[in-house]
């Protein structure tokens, strides 16, 4: 599926709050609620889950805050009230049911490279060549669809994302 | 075979093939959740773990309860086993893949987790078909023997291909690999009696 997500540019809100000079990063924590979200209940990560992004990235045009798909709110299971959307990047960069933003000066924690940084880096930008360790990301299979079809670099955003990470080795910052 | 063995035979082949017919049914409702190939291809997969280990349960049951009667099962399940291997594959090769061969070939090659569970159905079949009697009796009980204890070899393998494909949640493949090593360890200990 391509989403179609209803919301505001992240840039907005940061520029709103005037970052200082030495906000490199902006981290995003989200809920932690076992009562709401069983699947909490076990430490299968560490929770509350928690996100980043350069601050660069965040402020990308790209870069979105949620509040509504197909044009109705935000169910809880997409994310709500508020979500990010970071189309170039692995699906698990888009933190979902956001509480917390700060803009910090080191690279933030984010949930899924403490729970195996072999796996899963910081900037999980979408890239067919260079694969998981344990399985290809060379090919997709859009939800809908049978066939599969070629991954594309950034998942198609290249033209508008690939200079934010020019001169930078992306199988060694996966 | 008297009547009663063949009846309760046929009665196990139905009950087995009913986690098939659910999944038809659910396919024919539209019921596969949002990732339908993920889930047939799942659901396959932990349905060979689940004949596999009953296969390796037979004779530990039988030693402990005495019954002589469940023997005849133990082929019957491990062919169920095989059955739903196949199904499994099956879902890889045409639903997953769609016959894509190059992209199966480097898979088997690059991906440990279809590395072992391709090693683990090629050993498999091998043991479908030297399950039949006219093979068992050609190949003669010792070496017949000594090919059918690959079945350690097919649970080990089959345990670590799911631990391997679950992304972060090893319960269910760690207690299928809980249940198998007591199955194997009641081999085990059996064998050091004699």
């Amino acid at each position: 599926m391509v989403i179609p997500w209803v919301g505001f540019p992240l840039h907005k809100l940061i520029q709103a709050v005037e970052p200082t000079g030495s906000a490199k990063y902006v981290e995003f924590v989200t809920l932690h609620d076992p009562e709401q979200m069983p699947g909490q209940r076990s430490p299968i990560l560490d929770w509350p889950y928690r996100e980043g992004l350069r601050l660069d990235e965040a402020l990308h045009p790209l870069t979105i805050l949620s509040v509504g798909i197909f044009g109705e709110v935000l169910p809880n299971q997409n994310g709500a009230p508020i979500r990010l959307v970071v189309p170039w990047k692995y699906g698990f960069k888009s933190a979902k049911s956001i509480v917390q933003i700060n803009l910090t000066e080191t690279q933030p924690k984010t949930a899924w490279n403490l729970a195996n940084s072999r796996e899963y880096g910081f900037y999980s930008n979408v890239n067919p060549a260079v694969n998981h360790p344990r399985w290809s990301q060379r090919k997709e299979r859009r939800i809908g669809e049978f066939r599969k079809r070629e991954t594309l670099p950034f998942n198609g955003y290249g033209e508008w994302v690939a200079s934010l990470y020019s001169g930078m080795d992306l199988e060694k910052f996966f | 075979m008297d009547k009663r063995a063949a009846n309760l035979k046929n009665c196990v082949l139905v009950a087995a093939l009913l986690p098939l017919a659910f999944l038809a049914v659910r396919s024919y409702l539209g019921e596969l959740t949002a990732n339908p190939i993920e889930y047939v291809s799942q659901a396959t997969g932990w349905w060979t773990l689940c004949f596999l280990s009953i296969t390796l349960a037979i004779t530990p049951i039988r030693k402990l309860f005495k019954f002589q009667w469940i023997f005849p099962l133990r082929r019957l399940f491990g062919l169920i086993a095989f059955f739903y291997a196949c199904v499994h594959l099956a879902t890889w090769v045409i639903l997953d893949q769609f016959f894509d061969f190059e992209s199966m070939l480097l898979d088997i090659k690059d991906r440990p987790y279809i590395t072992i569970g391709m090693s683990a159905f090629v050993i498999t079949s091998i043991l479908a078909y030297t399950s039949r009697k006219s093979i068992r009796l050609a190949l003669g009980p010792q070496r017949w023997v000594h090919i059918h204890r690959l079945i350690y070899v097919i649970a080990i393998l089959g345990v670590t291909h799911f631990y391997l494909i679950v992304k972060r949640d090893t319960t269910e493949p760690l207690v299928f690999a809980a249940i198998i090593a007591v199955l194997l360890a009641a081999r085990f200990i059996a064998r050091q009696k004699k």
